[in-house]
């Protein structure tokens, strides 16, 4: 699975995110992912894909496609 | 010295509960009133190999279809169960967010172990993977007052919420905390009761060890027999129970039913042990008497008791006996945690509502599993099946780890 599948699939299946309001451009907070909830989000991309998330700064103002592109940027590495 | 003031006779006008004999009131009820043996109860896979590796659990309940992955993620589950018999309780008093002076609703749960399941994952969590895998929501969930932050959340109640943990008698302080508030005029409505569910290996382990548990493996169904000669100890049970109670002109002004009235309230600390209630029962012999006191209604005049009755050796004959030094022998005594398993911090609220109903509907349940008395306990209890009685007032009592006693007297409508 790729960072952008692992990261639509979590935020669907974990946080209740409809699929539909899913997109490059959608801005976190308007999925109500609030900053526990990135928090959390964050532990459960890391344990899935085995990547360190520390070093990424991560607020709801932030769009899903920065936040996959963040995790993509790990992955490489 | 007692301060003597005129009784206050707070309105019941909702009941939500989630037990394992039933999802909602009138399963619940149902379960309670007709059925002659649990069937809530079971082996749990958590629990294996443990010397009690069974526990009452509201099986049937869907929580994450209820309530939506995005609200149930902030949840442990005795929260959730307390969110959903919340909702069923307010709907049931015909209030909600579109109908109430929202600063004026007031929310107090007890729980006596509060998130200990997300607790004991995390730990677990902790110890395998390392810190960096500890999830974040551990203060948020595991908190007591998460119970009543959620259902504060869930229905927009934004008058005073708090949580409250006597041990096994914090649904009744909670029902007897919301009594106060009303009556002192802070809150118009108080959404009020417990919720429990420790399905926490942790929490059963050291239960076991305590030796306070039945170790009836092999029949589950007949562990828990609250009075009986064969009694030997209590069975967890998961649940919530919930009232919706409101000040009497308040529920008077718009024309609500109200199913019966918290009347009296009364507690008192034994001061004496960690575990073990006071051996002649003073403390809750003080609770008992305070509440009747507070609610003006005389020993003769009590004609139900919903009794704490753990079906440990000891509780179920302290507290007969202190029944019948108290009241005499005429009450219709019952103990409903056969049906239910013992919910900790949530059995007053789910006994309290059994209590109004059993007011409402004139109504005793039965003590399920007391095939033979006790000889030694010195008051009839009601068994084999409900029975139907007529009587103007209630007893509902709880006692808690921690010598935490409680008393409520509730009144028909």
């Amino acid at each position: 699975m790729n960072a952008a599948e692992v990261v639509n699939t979590l935020l669907v299946q974990r946080f209740g995110v409809a699929a539909v309001d899913v997109t490059d451009e959608t801005p976190l907070r308007s999925l109500k992912m609030d900053s526990l909830a990135l928090e959390e989000l964050r532990v459960l991309i890391e344990e899935q894909l085995d990547i360190d998330l520390e070093e990424v700064s991560l607020t709801s103002r932030d769009t899903v496609g920065r936040l996959v592109a963040a995790v993509d940027g790990k992955v490489a590495a | 010295m007692t301060a003597r003031r005129t009784p206050f006779a707070a309105a019941v006008t909702g009941l939500g509960m989630v037990t394992a004999a039933g999802v909602g009131t009138k399963a619940t009820w149902h379960a309670v009133t007709q059925n002659s043996a649990p069937t809530g109860v079971r082996h749990q896979e958590e629990l294996a190999d443990l010397p009690c590796d069974f526990m009452y659990t509201a099986a049937d309940l869907d929580a994450t279809a209820l309530l939506g992955v995005a609200t149930q993620r902030l949840m442990d589950r005795f929260s959730q169960l307390a969110v959903i018999a919340a909702r069923e309780a307010v709907a049931d008093a015909g209030l909600g967010p579109d109908v109430w002076e929202r600063d004026r609703v007031a929310v107090v749960i007890g729980s006596a172990h509060g998130g200990l399941p997300f607790y004991d994952q995390q730990h677990v969590a902790m110890s395998g993977r390392g810190a960096r895998r500890v999830s974040p929501k551990l203060a948020p969930l595991t908190v007591i007052n998460s119970a009543a932050s959620s259902v504060s959340m869930d229905l927009g109640a934004q008058g005073p919420s708090l949580g409250v943990a006597t041990a096994c008698s914090s649904g009744t302080v909670a029902l007897g905390t919301a009594h106060q508030l009303l009556r002192a005029g802070v809150c118009d409505v108080a959404i009020a009761g417990g919720a429990e569910s420790v399905l926490s290996r942790l929490l059963i382990a050291s239960a076991c060890q305590m030796k306070a548990v039945s170790t009836r493996r092999e029949n589950p169904a007949a562990a828990c027999r609250p009075f009986d000669a064969e009694r030997d100890g209590f069975v967890v049970g998961e649940g919530a129970g919930l009232l919706v109670m409101e000040r009497p002109e308040h529920a008077a002004a718009r024309g609500a039913t109200v199913h019966a009235r918290i009347r009296g309230y009364g507690s008192s600390s034994d001061a004496y042990a960690a575990v073990a209630p006071d051996p002649d029962g003073n403390g809750i012999e003080r609770a008992l008497r305070t509440a009747l006191d507070d609610a003006d209604v005389a020993p003769s005049e009590v004609g139900h008791v919903n009794a704490h009755g753990t079906s440990t050796v000891v509780n179920d004959l302290i507290e007969a006996t202190m029944l019948r030094r108290v009241l005499g022998e005429h009450p219709l005594v019952t103990s409903t945690k056969a049906m239910t398993g013992h919910t900790l911090g949530a059995a007053g609220g789910i006994e309290t509502a059994l209590t109004v109903l059993a007011l409402e509907q004139q109504l005793v349940p039965p003590t399920a599993n007391l095939d033979v008395p006790d000889p030694q306990i010195p008051i009839g209890i009601v068994r084999q099946e409900a029975r139907p009685a007529t009587f103007d007032y209630a007893v509902k009592t709880s006692l808690g780890f921690g010598g935490h006693n409680a008393a409520l007297v509730l009144s028909r409508a």
